[in-house]
């Protein structure tokens, strides 16, 4: 699963290069699945009031911490010694953006098991449980797509996430919605917790779809149209 | 092969440098170890006070701008030196322990064991067989000298590049190739090190990013030292980076220092005295 | 001077377009071309008259005589008279000089060039080389005649001749040359690629494996021609002769002897017959024998140089 399988590149003479790449690349994904692996356990916290799972989730964050900080060097090192251009410096450029990303939703997963911790576990209601249970997944699936576009380097992987981010976008305005509507029945404090908890499932969301753009990036060499990281 | 006269075995020194500011401690053991070396030609004093550690298995490269010693220091591992009149080395270089500019060292024999490439391909004007064969001959190898040719040249990466030509003149190669037969001529002889001065400054940028692939597999048996004018081949391959500087001193004098020296990794990103920074961020003096 | 938005104003395009025009060589390049022309056009017309003018003499001789005159030796008839005499001591001389001159003068050199020191005993020797190789042949001879000549008597070569032979003629003449082979010599060897040595060394070959693997191989087309150009020379070279005792005029190989009798005997060279025919009372000889004898002696000098050309050819092609 080469960056370069595809391509006429001197493949031989810089296999070495190579490797190093596909290792930074491998390491996304594993970082990603760590990602995914604690929002779930997240997910089935808030979903079920698995307060044992608070401490399961915020000890999961740290093996990400420390998987992003060691790739976020490698990635370093390998600008600094290697002289990348074209698609390996988009490649190695993008990781850095892509670590950020990761990094961020595992912090947002630990986010999300602080809301419950603070309310000691939600009140239940099955309307909103059913909208907040569709959100966990939608949210995680979007996520999915980015950390498999690393892997698949597929360049249509961008527009695509981006569009399945609708649905965790229409399902938090409808989340949002019911919060307000039944917000005096459960209390001021548990609307706000569980407002938080619906923005952050939105946003790890929306880091999944800037992963799977940073691929469109690294393939094609430019952003989605109207999707170009903002100016520095 | 018949080499092994020169040394006997000697116990393997397995200091690991922590000793000295300019030698980084290793995790694998050192194949030479240079204490206080000096290198005059004449009244030249061309490098000054070297205290540094080679590591086994790994490649070293020496960079720094022209006339700071890197060939100097270079040279004083397989006593080629020697071949300069005016040329006097004090201090110590080790190789497996044993004091190189010993008394009872035969510097012919150290070339046997610590192969060189020089800066230009410069192969013998022979045939290509005969290049790689040369060495062994004179060493009295006894064994069988077509395999001997074969596995060096494999090791070289040019043994299906040659092989239906191995009586052609080595000068029907290419340059690229002409550098590989170069190594593979000083495979042969079964060295454990091989030097590298400026290998690939007279070749194309593909010629050398295959030197340097084969670099890279050729550490797994040999260990390499690398001088280069091109501090980015010195990051792309080597393990470790030493670089030199020119000093001027009281009287006015030029001479070469050994500047820094630690992980290749660490030099290119971390540097830590204030002229290597100069130094490879290209604002150099 | 700046346009309005603040460049510089560029020189007019029709500007660099006329200074880029061709306007051929100038006047001075043409005389000067002429000039090498004319320089080139007269050495060679007054050689080719020279040559013409010898060709000429000495046709009536090969058309009368054919290869009779080759073949045949002294005589003081004009109608027997023949160079094989010059012939046998001359090849013989060069025979001695090549025997002598190039192995010791290559080792001179190689010793010069790859061994010595550098220092002012080389710097010595290396300028009073060059000096002896301008040093006039006769004074070769009279070292031949003062030294070889009796030498060759002593150690009981000198023969019938007392050391007037070709053995002391061959031996003054491979110290004549000897200066030449070796300077010829030292500049082929200095011509190898000093890389070609270190890579010799850096696979641990030792200083004489080195050379004797690839310093001299490499060198020997240069050192070749540069000792039969010497040859030449040596072939050609009269003055030395006659001092040290060659035979200018009529005499007649004792016949019937074996090799060593004739070595040591008295002998000729081809100038020397043909200086010795130009002072004949007879016309014939200066008119038609000496202009047929310098014809085999230049055609001796050709297969010479030719032979040299081949042998250096024949190095190159390997590689």
């Amino acid at each position: 699963m080469a960056l370069h399988d595809d391509h006429h590149h001197p493949h031989e003479l810089r296999h070495h290069f190579d490797d190093e790449l596909d290792e930074i690349r491998r390491g996304l994904v594993t970082l990603g699945s760590l990602v995914v692996a604690n929002l779930s356990r997240a997910g089935s916290a808030i979903l079920e009031n698995r307060l044992d799972l608070v401490g399961e989730v915020r000890h999961g964050d740290e093996p990400i911490d420390a998987l992003y900080a060691q790739l976020e060097r490698e990635t370093f090192q390998i600008l600094a010694l290697q002289q990348p251009v074209a698609k390996d410096l988009r490649l190695l450029v993008a990781a850095t953006r892509i670590l950020y990303e990761m990094e961020r939703s595992g912090d947002l997963a630990v986010n999300i098991v602080n809301c419950l911790d603070r309310e000691h576990g939600f009140p239940r209601r099955a309307d909103l449980d059913v909208l907040l249970g569709r959100l966990v997944a939608a949210s995680a699936r979007v996520f999915s797509m980015g950390v498999e576009a690393i892997a698949s380097l597929d360049e249509n992987a961008g527009p695509a996430t981006d569009s399945a981010d609708d649905e965790v976008d229409e399902l938090t305005g409808r989340l949002f919605t019911e919060i307000h509507r039944v917000s005096e029945e459960i209390g001021l404090d548990a609307a706000i917790e569980l407002t938080r908890v619906g923005r952050f499932l939105e946003r790890i969301a929306d880091h999944g779809v800037n992963i799977a753009e940073n691929i469109t990036y690294v393939v094609t060499g430019s952003f989605p149209d109207g999707h170009e990281p903002p100016a520095p | 092969m018949d080499t092994t006269d020169l040394i006997p075995e000697p116990p393997i020194d397995l200091r690991t440098g922590g000793n000295a500011p300019t030698a980084p401690s290793h995790d694998r053991p050192a194949i030479f170890e240079v204490d206080g070396l000096d290198v005059f030609y004449g009244d030249f004093h061309a490098v000054q006070d070297v205290t540094l550690d080679i590591a086994r298995n790994e490649i070293t490269a020496f960079i720094g701008p022209s006339g700071c010693g890197k060939s100097t220091v270079l040279r004083c591992f397989n006593r080629m030196n020697d071949l300069i009149p005016t040329a006097r080395v004090e201090g110590s270089v080790r190789y497996h322990g044993l004091d190189l500019y010993g008394p009872d060292v035969d510097p012919v024999q150290v070339r046997r064991h610590v192969g060189m490439v020089f800066q230009r391909p410069n192969p013998f004007p022979k045939s290509i067989y005969d290049n790689v064969a040369f060495g062994p001959k004179i060493a009295k190898y006894d064994g069988d000298m077509d395999a001997l040719v074969e596995a060096s040249l494999t090791k070289a990466a040019l043994w299906d590049e040659v092989k239906d030509k191995l009586r052609d003149s080595a000068y029907t190669l290419s340059g690229g190739q002409q550098q590989r037969l170069c190594i593979a001529r000083a495979i042969a002889t079964s060295p454990d090190v091989l030097l590298m001065d400026e290998p690939a400054s007279a070749l194309d940028p593909i010629a050398t990013l295959r030197i340097e692939e084969l670099m890279y597999e050729l550490k797994e048996e040999y260990s390499i030292i690398i001088v280069t004018h091109n501090m980015q081949q010195a990051s792309r391959v080597s393990d470790r980076t030493a670089f030199f500087n020119i000093e001027v001193t009281d009287g006015g004098q030029r001479t070469g220092r050994l500047v820094e020296f630690s992980e290749t990794a660490t030099l290119f990103t971390r540097p830590q005295h204030p002229q290597t920074e100069d130094y490879i961020t290209g604002r150099f003096g | 001077m700046t346009t309005a938005d603040g460049h510089p104003a560029s020189r007019p395009d029709a500007d660099i377009v006329d200074a880029l025009r061709g306007r051929g060589l100038g006047v001075g390049a043409l005389v000067f071309e002429g000039a090498l022309l004319v320089a080139l056009l007269s050495a060679l017309s007054i050689l080719l008259v020279l040559l013409a003018d010898v060709v000429s003499g000495a046709l009536p001789t090969f058309r009368t005589r054919g290869i009779g005159f080759v073949l045949s030796g002294l005589s003081l008839s004009p109608d027997t008279a023949g160079v094989l005499t010059g012939i046998a001591g001359s090849v013989t001389i060069a025979a001695i000089v090549v025997a002598l001159a190039f192995p010791v003068g290559v080792a001179a050199a190689l010793y010069l060039e790859e061994y010595a020191e550098e220092g002012w005993g080389t710097t010595l020797v290396d300028t009073t080389v060059r000096n002896l190789a301008g040093v006039p042949s006769i004074v070769y001879g009279l070292l031949g005649l003062a030294v070889f000549v009796p030498l060759v008597d002593r150690i009981g070569l000198g023969g019938v001749s007392h050391g007037r032979n070709v053995i002391a003629a061959g031996i003054t003449m491979a110290v004549l040359v000897l200066p030449i082979v070796i300077i010829t010599s030292a500049e082929a060897i200095r011509a190898v690629p000093q890389t070609i040595r270190e890579a010799g060394f850096g696979v641990g070959a030792t200083r004489w494996e080195v050379i004797r693997h690839h310093v001299l191989p490499s060198a020997l087309p240069g050192i070749l021609t540069g000792t039969v150009l010497t040859l030449a020379r040596a072939l050609g070279e009269t003055a030395p002769l006659l001092v040290i005792g060659v035979a200018t005029g009529y005499f007649a190989p004792p016949a019937n002897v074996g090799v060593l009798e004739r070595l040591t005997g008295p002998y000729t060279a081809l100038p020397v017959i043909v200086f010795s025919w130009s002072r004949q009372t007879r016309p014939e000889f200066l008119e038609t024998l000496a202009p047929a004898a310098i014809v085999v002696l230049l055609g001796v000098l050709f297969t010479l140089n030719g032979a040299a050309v081949w042998l250096r050819n024949r190095h190159d092609r390997r590689w």
